[in-house]
């Protein structure tokens, strides 16, 4: 017995020790797989370059879009024992989250010490911010209000032009319905898609200004704006194919990519999965942002913040430091098929749909992604989530935008 | 109440085991007829055919005049009664018994009225609101029974439904059943192993070996005049001495003759042993027809023969010895007043005029 | 006397262990749950800030408000009468047919209960690959697909993507029942197959010649005889229907207007996507209290049994 608790205590010592007085660097996320993790662990190689002596424990969680690890994070931020700098979608996730309760540090000093501050752009700067202090550093920025379509379908129905207003979409649509294709591909078994594309659907017809004023308090959510949103998606349901509760996002590309459907509304990291089913961008598929939009970009990002309490504060200042430079966020992002944060990236890195994306995202106006996270709270999303699913089925408009108004009022946001 | 014939029924199994060979014999009306022999012999299967419950391979089942192989037990108006009395565990006593009645659809007074009048017969009528777990092996064998005589059918099945019981339960509830079967004027086949039930309750018994009727008989000619060496051996306890000896002819007619054994034949059968003399062949006599010669007092001539003792088994109201004959055994069953103890010689009286002969190759029997 | 004092304590001490872990992670944590209910823990803030306000049944009412809790209850009842009643009524369908000796019937026993061997969440998956409907008549999916084949186009459907619904019952949890049934029925199988075997033959045997046929011998007999396995069999399949997850999870999600959606799905969403830990409790304790009514009535005659006996 007294051998056996010496033999505890000496493990135990022997793990404190490691744990407590090493160089490490802890780094939570959910990259495991895929184009996401060979660009974190390139981002790692190159990190050991200038700081050989720091051990990196790469604390990944699996599980799709984040939702484990986002449960995981929970536990360990409630219970006190947070990463150094752990992975967060840029906005609302992080500020309810972790910013509110007074769990983050705020990073607006040293970005400006570093002198990347104004590398950013404003937008994006605003939207990683709570009451005018910046709380974690993007590293790769995705488009959600693309339209990718089908090169050879689009060309056999005789469609020459790139629809910009609903009515040009409409009229593609009803081309593709006539010839036998599915118009427009969704798969909404998680929930998520049909919100993805409502959200689009709304900055087409708030505005990218207005859409940033619903959740700033400046715009009501009970706008006329919010009506026509709701009678839009409704004109979109004869469109999809029949079976789209049954699929997912993948599912749905796999529709456009086998021929069977014109069009496909989805964030550009559908981009990297039509090229990895072999498609040549701008080749085989097409893309346009989606009709009413093409003045904004959808914002959804992966970012890093500093939690309070950090065990190794001074390494995670050095990864903060280091994934804000143009080096790391030019190694990292070709890798995954997203472009920079950062402005001045070097574009020749990038294949051509990034390179478009990389110029609209210099020039228009930047929006948050109510649906990824960056624009309202989970308990929000979650509401909207349900809503939309049920205005699917019963198409009753004033049912919907009562659950909205209500799911608004919860989180603060104007309803007058 | 019916008569119940068999003719050349044959069951083979499947798997090709032959159980019941050409078996042909008739039940009589109101006879209680008892179907006998050791566990396997085939009596089961042939009670089990009776009752429709095993498919006939061969042969011809008749009831009451009508052939019925292809007739479905419960159209064949026949009671089972089975060794483990299957009673339906749900049920209470007395839906045991008015099972079969409300299937037939009877009346519900009737059904009524004949339930408790077999309850009062069996004396079970205070245990018509239990289930089969709240009674005794007794009282589970009497339901069984009452399930069986509510029916009033043609032909009642027995199939060893004494044997799940104590010894002297088993004794009370023998002669039970033999005072029903008085009462009821039935018709009845019961099977059992033990030779004591067959002898005490049948008017016919039949005995069976390897699927094969060995005798047919009422208990008097079976135990006096079996027909073969199993038969006799089977029937009695203790069983029937055998003997390997030799018919010889000498001193004023024939003789068995053995080491240390030479008794003369009563000369009644001396014509029936002609042919079997100097050859081998095999002496039966039963031990109870065995005597200590030193307190016996009737007359007798040239029937003793002397032995050693090696076992005295007193037993009460009599006494066996195991007795050794140069080479061979012998027990008699005599009187308790007898001397003779282990080791010591002892001259037993044969009465020959019961003694049996069977053919050594064929076992039947001779005399 | 010492030594029956000694083993006692002895065996006290081992359950020690597994009873203070039980205590803590079942018991404490059930107590737990329901005091969470009771709270306006709704966001992750307050759940981190540990200030408890008493909400009283604030929760509660909100959720029994919540359409889409409204719909899960119907969904739960609908699933749970029919998976019941499906799954024993295949299970006791295949066990007779194994019972009555049909040729091969131990390869068909092992077939029937292998699905039981498989998670809910490669039944759902596999499931949801069948049912998909695709863009039927043209581009059909799964049983589409073979219907297209059979030349039988009018079979075609929606399956669990359907929003049709009679009354309160959503045709779309047809497909999810299906696939519930197919994984649980051969263990009901299984456990009637065991039933049957335990039946005396004589049993059977003396109702025949009481006058009885088969089907009056299967109703009267043979059902009353395996009454406690169809007890047994109906608390496992109850309990299992009430807190089913994995399954709808992996094969629907909540469907169309939540036609598939049940309690364990929302109180997940609730809890690990909202961030309305209060909430979710909540409906963690509708559903304790749910397995709860079918569980208590078995144990209690289950413990009165065992000690009359």
């Amino acid at each position: 017995m007294k051998r056996f608790v010496f033999g505890l205590i000496a493990i135990l010592l022997v793990v404190s020790s490691v744990f407590a007085a090493s160089n490490d660097l802890e780094i939570f996320s959910w990259w495991t797989g895929g184009g996401e993790e060979e660009g974190l662990l390139a981002l790692f190689a190159k990190f050991n370059q200038y700081y050989p002596n720091i051990n990196i424990i790469n604390a990944a969680v699996a599980g799709g879009a984040g939702t484990n690890a986002k449960a995981v994070l929970k536990t360990r931020m409630l219970g006190g024992n947070p990463p150094d700098s752990f992975q967060v979608h840029a906005g609302m996730e992080l500020t309810d989250t972790y910013v509110i309760p007074g769990l983050m540090e705020p990073l607006t000093n040293y970005l400006k010490e570093w002198g990347v501050y104004d590398k950013f752009p404003k937008d994006v700067m605003k939207i990683v911010s709570y009451q005018g202090e910046v709380y974690s550093i993007p590293v790769n920025v995705h488009r959600g209000n693309v339209v990718f379509y089908n090169k050879k379908i689009f060309k056999k129905l005789g469609l020459t032009k790139e629809p910009t207003t609903w009515a040009e979409f409409f009229a593609a649509m009803k081309k593709a319905q006539e010839a036998g294709y599915i118009p427009l591909a969704l798969g909404d078994k998680n929930k998520w898609t049909l919100t993805h594309l409502f959200e689009n659907i709304m900055l087409s017809m708030f505005g990218p200004e207005d859409y940033k004023g619903l959740f700033d308090g400046k715009v009501s959510f009970n706008s006329p704006e919010m009506e026509l949103s709701l009678v839009l998606l409704e004109r979109l349901i004869p469109y999809f194919n029949r079976d789209h509760s049954a699929l997912t996002w993948q599912d749905a590309g796999r529709l456009v990519f086998e021929g069977k459907a014109l069009f496909n509304v989805m964030g550009d990291w559908e981009e990297g999965y039509f090229k990895t089913l072999g498609w040549k961008p701008g080749e085989d598929f097409g893309w346009f942002a989606v009709p009413g939009t093409s003045d904004a970009f959808m914002f959804i990002s992966d970012t890093f913040g500093l939690p309070k309490n950090a065990p190794h504060r001074e390494n995670a200042l050095k990864w903060l430091k280091f994934i804000a430079t143009k080096e790391a966020q030019d190694i990292f992002n070709p890798i995954k098929g997203s472009i920079p944060a950062r402005i001045d990236a070097d574009k020749s890195k990038y294949d051509v749909y990034l390179t478009w994306s990389m110029n609209d995202f210099a020039t228009v106006a930047v929006v948050p992604s109510i649906i990824h996270g960056s624009a309202a709270p989970e308990g929000f999303v979650t509401s909207l989530n349900d809503t939309l699913n049920r205005f699917l089925v019963k198409k009753n408009i004033s049912n919907a935008l009562r659950d909205i108004m209500w799911a608004a009022e919860d989180q603060g946001y104007l309803t007058e | 109440m019916a008569q119940v014939v068999l003719e050349n029924i044959d069951k083979i199994y499947p798997n090709g085991f032959h159980a019941v060979k050409n078996a042909s014999f008739t039940i009589e009306d109101k006879e209680f007829c008892v179907l006998l022999g050791p566990s396997g012999c085939g009596k089961t299967t042939t009670l089990r055919m009776i009752a429709g419950l095993e498919e006939i391979s061969k042969g011809t089942l008749k009831i009451d005049g009508k052939v019925v192989n292809d007739v479905e037990p419960k159209d064949r108006d026949i009671a089972f009664v089975f060794q483990n009395y299957a009673l339906y565990p749900h049920m209470t006593v007395y839906d045991n018994m008015a099972f079969g009645l409300k299937l037939r659809k009877f009346p519900k007074e009737e059904i009524d009225q004949r339930v408790k009048n077999a309850a009062k017969i069996l004396d079970i009528a205070h245990l018509l609101d239990r289930k089969p777990k709240q009674l005794s092996g007794g009282q589970r064998q009497r339901v069984a029974v009452g399930r069986a005589i509510v029916r009033d059918p043609k032909v009642f099945l027995f199939d060893e439904p004494l044997s799940n019981l104590d010894a002297k339960l088993r004794v009370q509830m023998r002669s039970e059943l033999k005072k029903l079967h008085h009462r009821l004027d039935a018709t009845i086949v019961y099977v059992t192993h033990d030779q004591v039930e067959a002898m005490t309750m049948a008017d016919k018994i039949v005995i069976m070996k390897d699927g094969v009727i060995q005798q047919i008989g009422s208990p008097y000619d079976v135990y006096f005049k079996p027909k073969n060496k199993f038969v006799a051996g089977f029937i009695g306890t203790p069983p029937m001495n055998f003997l390997e000896a030799k018919v010889v002819k000498g001193d004023g007619g024939l003789w068995i003759s053995a080491e240390d054994l030479k008794v003369k034949i009563p000369k009644e059968f001396e014509e029936k042993l002609e042919s079997y003399i100097d050859k081998d062949i095999i002496f039966g006599i039963r031990p109870e027809n065995i005597h200590d010669k030193s307190i016996y007092k009737g007359e007798h001539t040239n029937d003793v023969v002397k032995g050693k003792v090696d076992v005295a088994e007193p037993l009460g109201s009599e006494t066996l010895l195991h007795v050794t004959l140069g080479g061979q055994y012998l027990v008699a069953k005599v009187d308790p007043t007898t001397t003779a103890r282990e080791g010591t010689e002892v001259e037993l009286i044969l009465e020959m005029e019961t003694m049996h002969v069977f053919d050594k190759e064929t076992e039947l029997a001779v005399i | 006397m010492s030594v029956q004092k000694n083993k006692s304590r002895m065996g006290f001490i081992i359950i020690l262990p597994s009873l203070i872990l039980i205590g803590i992670f079942v018991y404490y944590f059930i107590f737990w749950t329901i005091r969470t209910s009771f709270s306006n823990w709704n966001s992750f803030s307050s759940l981190l800030r540990g200030v408890y306000k008493y909400v009283g049944f604030r929760n509660y009412e909100r959720i029994f408000m919540d359409p889409r809790f409204q719909t899960d209850l119907w969904n739960t009842l609908f699933f749970t009468l029919f998976f019941i009643l499906g799954s024993v009524g295949l299970g006791l369908f295949l066990a007779n047919l194994i019972d009555k000796g049909i040729k091969g019937s131990r390869f068909f026993q092992n077939l029937f209960l292998f699905p039981m061997a498989i998670s809910f969440v490669v039944t759902g998956t596999v499931w949801s690959w069948i049912f998909a409907p695709g863009n039927f008549p043209n581009d059909p999916q799964g049983l589409n697909l073979l219907f297209k084949k059979l030349g039988l186009e009018k079979l075609q459907w929606m399956w669990y993507t359907s929003s049709e619904s009679i009354g309160h019952f959503n045709l779309a949890l047809i497909a999810v029942i299906i696939a519930a049934v197919w994984q649980m029925s051969g263990y009901i199988m299984a456990m009637y197959l065991a039933g049957l075997k335990a039946i005396p033959e004589e049993i059977l045997e003396a109702a025949r010649v009481d006058g009885a046929n088969e089907r009056y011998i299967f109703w009267k007999i043979k059902m009353p005889l395996l009454k406690p396995i169809t007890l047994s069999a109906m608390i496992v399949l109850g309990h299992v229907s009430l807190k089913i997850f994995d399954l709808i999870y992996a094969m629907t999600g909540s469907g169309p207007n939540n036609v598939t959606d049940v309690p364990a799905i929302y109180m997940f969403e609730l809890t690990f996507r909202s961030n309305k830990y209060a909430m979710g409790s909540a409906i963690s304790v509708i559903m304790l209290l749910m397995v709860a009514v079918i569980i208590i009535p078995y144990l209690y005659s289950s413990l009165r049994r065992g000690v009359s006996s």
